[in-house]
C-alpha cells in the first residue's frame, strides 16, 4: 500500500453523520430484449453524448403518461426532469424544498428511504404533525396507509409545505395527493425504472411549479443522466 | 461594460448573473434555429471509439448490468489508479479512488466532504461556474484569484497567496482551463505547492482536460510532488478524454479516509454510476489510447484554423496551450458579450458561451469552443465575420 491514507486537513463535520454505505450489489437481472435493443440503437445512432438537460423527451412523455394512466395526472414533458434513480430524485427534492429550519414528515415505516439525505443535509426528521407550520416537506410513498395519508395531507393543508409522492418504492394504487384540492400545485412525483433496471441510474422528478429549480440543482450535481440509459429505459416500455 | 441592447429577450436578462443559467439559457435558444451552428457546450462532436461502444455492447450482452458497487467496479478502479501510477505519477492505489456520475458530481462530492460552512476555497477567475454552486451548495465560500491575458491566463503563485485567509482550506486548480484553455505550468505548480504546503490547504486539481495539451506545453499533475499526496484531491474522468459525455463517468483520487468519505455521501445522493458506463469506462483506460492520439491531431487542426480566423477579424485571444475553447477578447466590438452571444445567435446563427458565463468580470470576452468539423468551424467564422465587423465599425 503506497497510497496516502489520510486526508491533511479534517473533513467536513457533516460526514461523521453518515453512515457505512451498504456493500450490497445486485445481481445482474435479464435485461429485457427490448432494452438492449434500445440501447444498441442508441449507441449506433450516436447517442453517446449529453443529452438536453431535462433528459430525452420520449422518456420524460413516458413518465407523464405513465402517471396519467395510474394516478390521472395531467403533467407536461416540461415538468419532468431525468435523474439518476430514485436516490437523486429524493436528494434534490429535499434539498430544494425544504425551507431553513423546516423539518421533514415521513411515517416511521418508510422514513428509511429519505433518512440518510435528511441527515446529510442537517434536516429534523418527523413521524408527527404538531405544528402544520414547522413542516417544509411531507414524505408519502404508495406503500402508506391511505388512511393516514389522507388525514396527514388535510393536516398540512392551509400550510405552505411541499409533499413528495415517491411511486419508487411500491405498485401504484390510484390514490395521489395531487388530487387533494388544496395542494395539488405542491406536489410533485418521483419514480425510478431500477425495479427492472437496478445498474442502469435513471429515475425521474415530475410535476409542480418547482420543476425549474429542481432541474437546475440536478444539472448542478450530475448535469444529465447517462445517455444510453434513458434510451435504454425507453426500451422498457416496449417490452 | 454593461448590458444595454433592449432588445435582448427578458428571459436571458433574467439568468444573465448566473454563468451556469445563462449558459443554459443560450443552449436552448440555440434549438431554435436548426441551422446554427453550435460553439458553446464542451462535448466533443467526435465519435466514441468503437471498442468502447463494443465493450458497452458486450457487458449489456452479458448480462454484467447489475448495481455497481458506490464506489464503483473494482476492476475500474484498479484500472484508473494504474494509470494514475503511470501516466501522472500519483501514488494512487485502488482504495484512492472513487468512480462518480461525471466529472460534474466528483465535483460536487469533493465539496460535500472537504467544506464545513464558512470555509473558503481560492478558485481562478475566470472559471467553469459550477464550481460556484458546487461550493456554495456545502456552505463553503468561492474566493477569486484573478488571472490575466498578458500572462496567457497562467496562475499566479503571488496571487493566491494573496488571497489566503484564516478560513481558507483550500485551492482549486483547473488545467488545461475551462474556459481560457491556458495551463497552469510545472514550475508555478511547484510554486503553489509550496504555498500549500506552508498554510496547510488542500488542492483540488481537475485535471479533465489533461490529454489535450499543444506543443510545446505539457501537463503536469500538482499530486505527484513530494509532500502533496496527503493534501492533493485530483478529479477527472472520461468525459472529454473519449468523446463519452453521455456515459457520465468521473473518478477523483484522493487519500483513502477522503474516498471512504465521498462514498458515504455519494450512497445518500446518486448511488454509483450507471454499470454499463463503468465497464465502457474500462474499455477506455484498459483499450488502445490510438483514439486520444487521433483527437489531439484533430483539435489541434481546428485550432489553427481557429486562430487564423480570429486573426483575420483581428480580434485578439489568449494563446490555448491545451482543452477545446479560445478565449477571445471581444471588447474591440463595444458591446457587452452576453449581448453579442446573442446578437451572433440571431443573425448568424452561431452558439458562442459569453465570457460572463465563466464570470460576472468577463464581459468583455467570447469563449469559442473548436468541437465541431473543421467545414462547420469555417462556416461559422464566415458568419462571425460580417456581425463582428460591423459593430467594431460602430464601436
Amino acid at each position: 500500500m503506497n497510497g496516502p491514507q489520510q486526508l491533511a486537513l479534517p473533513l467536513a463535520s457533516r460526514v461523521a453523520l453518515l453512515a457505512e454505505p451498504s456493500t450490497s450489489t445486485t445481481e445482474s437481472q435479464a435485461v429485457p430484449e427490448a432494452v438492449m435493443q434500445a440501447a444498441f440503437a442508441a449507441m449506433a445512432r450516436g447517442e453517446t453524448h449529453y443529452t438536453d438537460r431535462p433528459g430525452i423527451l420520449p422518456l420524460r412523455k413516458l413518465a407523464v403518461d405513465w402517471l396519467g394512466k395510474h394516478y390521472g395526472l395531467e403533467l407536461s414533458a416540461d415538468e419532468v426532469t431525468i435523474t439518476c434513480g430514485a436516490t437523486e430524485a429524493r436528494f434534490v427534492s429535499l434539498k430544494q424544498l425544504v425551507g431553513p429550519g423546516k423539518r421533514v414528515f415521513a411515517f416511521s415505516g418508510s422514513s428509511e428511504h429519505i433518512q440518510p439525505a435528511a441527515t446529510l443535509l442537517g434536516q429534523t426528521l418527523t413521524h408527527e404533525i404538531d405544528d402544520p407550520s414547522t413542516i417544509g416537506v411531507v414524505y408519502l410513498n404508495s406503500t402508506d396507509d391511505p388512511e393516514r395519508i389522507q388525514q396527514v395531507l388535510n393536516q398540512v393543508e392551509s400550510s405552505e409545505c411541499w409533499i413528495i409522492w415517491d411511486t419508487s418504492v411500491g405498485e401504484p394504487t390510484g390514490m395521489h395527493p395531487v388530487h387533494h384540492p388544496y395542494l395539488n400545485d405542491r406536489v410533485i412525483s418521483i419514480g425510478s425504472f431500477s425495479n427492472v433496471l437496478p445498474g442502469w441510474r435513471v429515475g425521474w422528478i415530475a410535476g409542480s411549479k418547482a420543476a425549474n429549480k429542481l432541474r437546475a440543482y440536478k444539472q448542478s450535481m450530475t448535469i444529465c443522466s447517462t445517455s444510453i440509459s434513458q434510451w435504454a429505459a425507453l426500451g422498457l416500455a416496449e417490452s | 461594460m454593461s448590458l444595454t441592447n433592449p432588445n435582448i429577450p427578458e428571459d436571458v436578462r433574467a439568468v444573465a448573473a448566473n454563468g451556469t443559467q445563462l449558459r443554459y439559457k443560450l443552449m436552448e435558444l440555440t434549438a431554435q434555429y436548426p441551422d446554427a451552428i453550435a460553439l458553446g457546450r464542451g462535448d466533443p462532436d467526435l465519435a466514441t471509439p468503437p471498442h468502447i461502444i463494443q465493450a458497452t455492447e458486450s457487458a449489456i450482452r452479458q448480462q454484467r448490468t447489475g448495481l455497481a458497487p458506490v464506489a464503483g467496479l473494482p476492476e475500474l478502479r484498479q484500472a484508473v489508479a494504474q494509470k494514475l501510477r503511470s501516466d501522472n505519477g500519483l501514488p494512487a492505489d485502488t482504495e484512492n479512488v472513487i468512480i462518480t456520475t461525471g466529472g460534474q458530481e466528483a465535483l460536487f462530492l469533493i465539496m460535500q466532504v472537504l467544506l464545513d460552512p464558512g470555509d473558503e476555497v481560492l478558485v481562478p477567475d475566470p472559471r467553469y461556474t459550477s464550481y460556484d454552486e458546487a461550493i456554495d451548495s456545502a456552505g463553503g465560500k468561492i474566493v477569486l484569484v484573478p488571472t490575466d491575458h498578458a500572462d496567457a491566463f497562467n496562475l499566479r503563485p503571488e496571487a493566491v497567496e494573496a488571497a489566503i485567509t484564516p478560513r481558507t482550506k483550500a485551492i482549486l486548480l483547473i488545467t488545461p482551463s475551462n474556459p481560457t484553455s491556458g495551463i497552469v505550468t510545472e514550475e508555478r505548480l511547484r510554486e503553489i505547492a509550496a504555498i500549500a504546503v506552508r498554510h496547510n490547504l488542500v488542492v483540488i486539481s481537475d485535471e479533465i482536460y489533461e490529454k489535450f495539451v499543444y506543443s510545446p506545453w505539457k501537463h503536469f499533475s500538482i499530486g505527484s510532488l513530494p509532500n502533496m499526496a496527503e493534501r492533493t484531491i485530483t478529479l477527472n474522468g472520461f468525459s472529454k478524454s473519449y468523446a463519452m459525455t453521455g456515459f457520465r463517468v468521473g473518478y477523483v483520487s484522493a487519500p483513502r479516509n477522503f474516498i471512504e468519505a465521498m462514498a458515504k455521501v455519494k450512497a445518500v445522493t446518486t448511488g454509483p454510476a450507471a454499470t454499463i458506463s463503468q465497464w465502457a469506462a474500462h474499455a477506455a483506460v484498459t483499450g488502445p489510447q490510438d483514439a486520444i492520439a487521433d483527437f489531439h491531431r484533430i483539435y489541434s487542426e481546428r485550432r489553427q484554423l481557429m486562430m487564423d480566423g480570429l486573426h483575420k477579424m483581428h480580434l485578439d485571444f489568449s494563446e490555448p496551450r491545451g482543452a477545446f475553447f479560445l478565449w477571445t477578447n471581444s471588447s474591440p466590438t463595444g458591446i457587452h458579450a452576453t449581448e453579442l452571444s446573442y446578437l451572433l445567435l440571431k443573425e448568424g446563427r452561431v452558439l458562442i458561451f459569453p465570457g460572463t458565463g465563466f464570470g460576472e468580470n468577463w464581459g468583455g470576452y467570447l469563449r469559442i469552443s473548436i468541437l465541431q468539423s473543421t467545414d462547420l468551424l469555417q462556416e461559422a467564422l464566415t458568419r462571425m465575420e460580417p456581425i463582428i465587423a460591423r459593430y467594431r465599425a460602430t464601436a
